[in-house]
């Protein structure tokens, strides 16, 4: 990751005032904002004062200002920075978080890829869980599938490429895990049929579970890296374009159009929409949820 | 449809006639309804022939989705309040809730009045932000939209019964499956009984045509509203108690064009938004049918 540091750019401010905030903070906030599109609103910005605190003590910097001179002027600028990035991007998640989209994948979607592609060659899914925090929602697709993998995709390829900027949790994400609060959707059946115990508190994920989902560091904002996503039949980026304002979220959601087949599904947080970033994506209703799809080539919706 | 089926349909219909529960005040009212012009005071007159009718009215009027924070205290007053018309269709609502004997159900009659009153909250909801919509009209169609499916539960059980449990098993729309089995919908059942009722042209030709818009020829906006809204309903928890395996593309729908040709307004709903707004009612709705169908005589 290459940082420009000439001036901070315009700050996207949503709203003026914030009396009583070092402005310092407002520089860091638009440096974070510069290079990963996560946009703190002036009501959000406790939660990087928090992460910058956190990181202070860690380095042990008493101010402000000679924080900000850690993250810009230091040769190791850009792995503080990564470490504040870490510090501000760690999100509360669970197992099994959304039954009805699970439901629409399973019972609607499968079946019309599996129809789709039953002439091809080689039948291969590929699924994108973009921004997958620490694998929760990444292992629960790879359990769904291998459900499926019993039925109706016997003999396909199954691929699940999990990513997320805060090369923490993709570190925590490989090791699959999870204690009580993040398995607290889990069913018995799930339990028992993909974790093996780890202690009293804590189930480790099975291997053949984990194998089917490749987990890496990605910045959704570096487009170059972006551009190599291809051939998507679903990808699930939930609760993760909050942070971003619009201009940022629109390119983000423009990549995962062009990353996905003709044909495919992109899928949003329970509680989030595209409002009117992008046309192209048709919105559709499936029981208890909703998602965007890409229309097929054969739709003539283009 | 055969020309014999029709008459077939029209036939056992007509012998709906011993309708134990239905309330007195119901057939009198629709009627009255179906005029341009009411008066208050014929509205009450005919309401004060069944107490209980009237006293349920007012406890429906204070639901949060009718918008009354204190039960009125009179049907005068909850006129006063929330406007004659609005009164109507919360008068239509309890009448119909128990004009139903309901022996022989294919499904929970709580499921299926939950899916006809969220509809009519739907079709409300939409038309709200729709400037020239009729919000009270909107409202009746959507409650009345099905009332063939219970035409099928009383008249044609024998047939229906296989009809309901095939949708469930496989996840398909149920008017599919009546369409290929029996030859009919409950479209054409409950149009049979909407006639026989004497409904409003309007009314009539939404619950004809409800799951096929562009076959309306008359009141194709109000038609489209409905089907909006009855998908919106199978879509967010108020549906037919199954999972239906499909996709659904409202604003691809030929209906959203129908409605936006009609309202330009339309333009300017977000679709997602007002998602999230119904799922907000949903236990409203919830609440509101245990009230008034929840001790619908006959329940099984």
């Amino acid at each position: 990751m290459t940082i420009n540091l000439q001036p901070v750019m315009t700050p996207p401010l949503a709203h003026a005032g914030g009396e009583g905030v070092d402005p310092v903070y407002r520089q860091i906030r638009d440096l974070v904002y510069k290079v990963s599109g996560i946009y703190k609103a002036e009501e959000k910005l406790y939660l990087l004062t928090d992460g910058c605190g956190r990181r202070m003590k860690q380095v042990g910097v008493r101010t402000l200002r000679e924080y900000w001179d850690r993250l810009t002027a230091r040769p190791d600028r850009d792995a503080e920075l990564r470490q504040l990035l870490n510090e501000v991007t760690t999100g509360e998640t669970c197992l099994f978080r959304s039954q009805p989209q699970l439901d629409a994948l399973r019972k609607v979607i499968l079946p019309e890829l599996e129809a789709q592609k039953t002439k091809q060659i080689t039948r291969r899914l590929r699924i994108w869980s973009a921004g997958c925090s620490t694998g929760e929602e990444s292992y629960t697709l790879a359990m769904n599938l291998l459900e499926e993998s019993e039925r109706l995709l016997q003999g396909w390829t199954i691929e699940i490429l999990a990513t997320d900027l805060n090369d923490r949790s993709v570190e925590t994400a490989k090791a699959g895990i999870y204690g009580g609060y993040a398995l607290r959707n889990t069913t018995d059946y799930y339990k028992r049929k993909y974790f093996t115990v780890v202690d009293e508190k804590k189930l480790q994920v099975r291997p053949e579970a984990r194998k089917l989902v490749t987990f890496s560091r990605l910045n959704l904002q570096d487009d170059s890296k972006m551009l190599f996503m291809k051939g998507m039949d679903v990808i699930f980026c939930c609760n993760v374009l909050i942070y971003f304002d619009a201009a940022s979220k629109s390119k983000v959601i423009n990549h995962f159009f062009s990353n996905l087949n003709f044909g495919g599904y992109f899928f949003l947080g329970t509680s989030e929409s595209l409002m009117r970033l992008n046309d192209q994506f048709h919105l559709v209703h499936f029981p208890g949820t909703i998602a965007y799809w890409k229309p097929s080539l054969s739709s003539g919706k283009l | 449809m055969k020309p014999s089926l029709a008459a077939t349909i029209r036939e056992r219909v007509q012998r709906i006639k011993t309708m134990p529960a239905i309330p007195a005040v119901f057939l009198p009212l629709l009627k009255l309804l179906a005029r341009e012009e009411v008066q208050v005071d014929e509205v009450v007159r005919l309401v004060s022939y069944d107490s209980a009718i009237a006293a349920q009215c007012l406890r429906v009027a204070s639901s949060p989705l009718f918008g009354m924070a204190q039960p009125p205290k009179s049907i005068k007053g909850a006129v006063m309040s929330l406007g004659l018309r609005r009164v109507e269709t919360i008068l239509l609502t309890c009448c119909l809730g128990q004009a139903f004997p309901a022996k022989k159900w294919a499904l929970d009659p709580i499921v299926f009045w939950r899916h006809s009153l969220g509809c009519a909250m739907v079709c409300r909801k939409i038309s709200e932000k729709l400037a020239s919509a009729d919000r009270e009209k909107a409202y009746t169609a959507g409650l009345m939209h099905d009332i063939g499916f219970m035409v099928n539960c009383l008249v044609f059980s024998k047939e229906f019964a296989p009809v309901m449990e095939r949708a469930c098993r496989e996840g398909i729309p149920l008017h599919e499956v009546e369409q290929e089995t029996m030859g009919f919908t409950h479209s054409d059942t409950g149009r049979a009984l909407a006639e026989k009722w004497g409904l409003a042209d309007d009314i009539i030709e939404v619950i004809s045509h409800h799951h096929g818009v562009e076959d309306s020829q008359a009141a194709q906006p109000l038609v489209a509203l409905v089907h909006i809204s009855d998908l919106l309903c199978r879509m967010r928890g108020m549906d037919y108690g199954y999972y239906e395996r499909h996709r659904v593309d409202l604003i691809a729908d030929p209906a959203w064009a129908i409605l936006h040709k009609e309202y330009h307004d339309l333009e300017g709903v977000d679709l997602v938004q007002f998602t999230f707004e119904l799922d907000e009612a949903v236990e409203d709705i919830h609440t509101l049918v245990s009230m008034v169908f929840g001790s619908a005589p006959g329940r099984p």
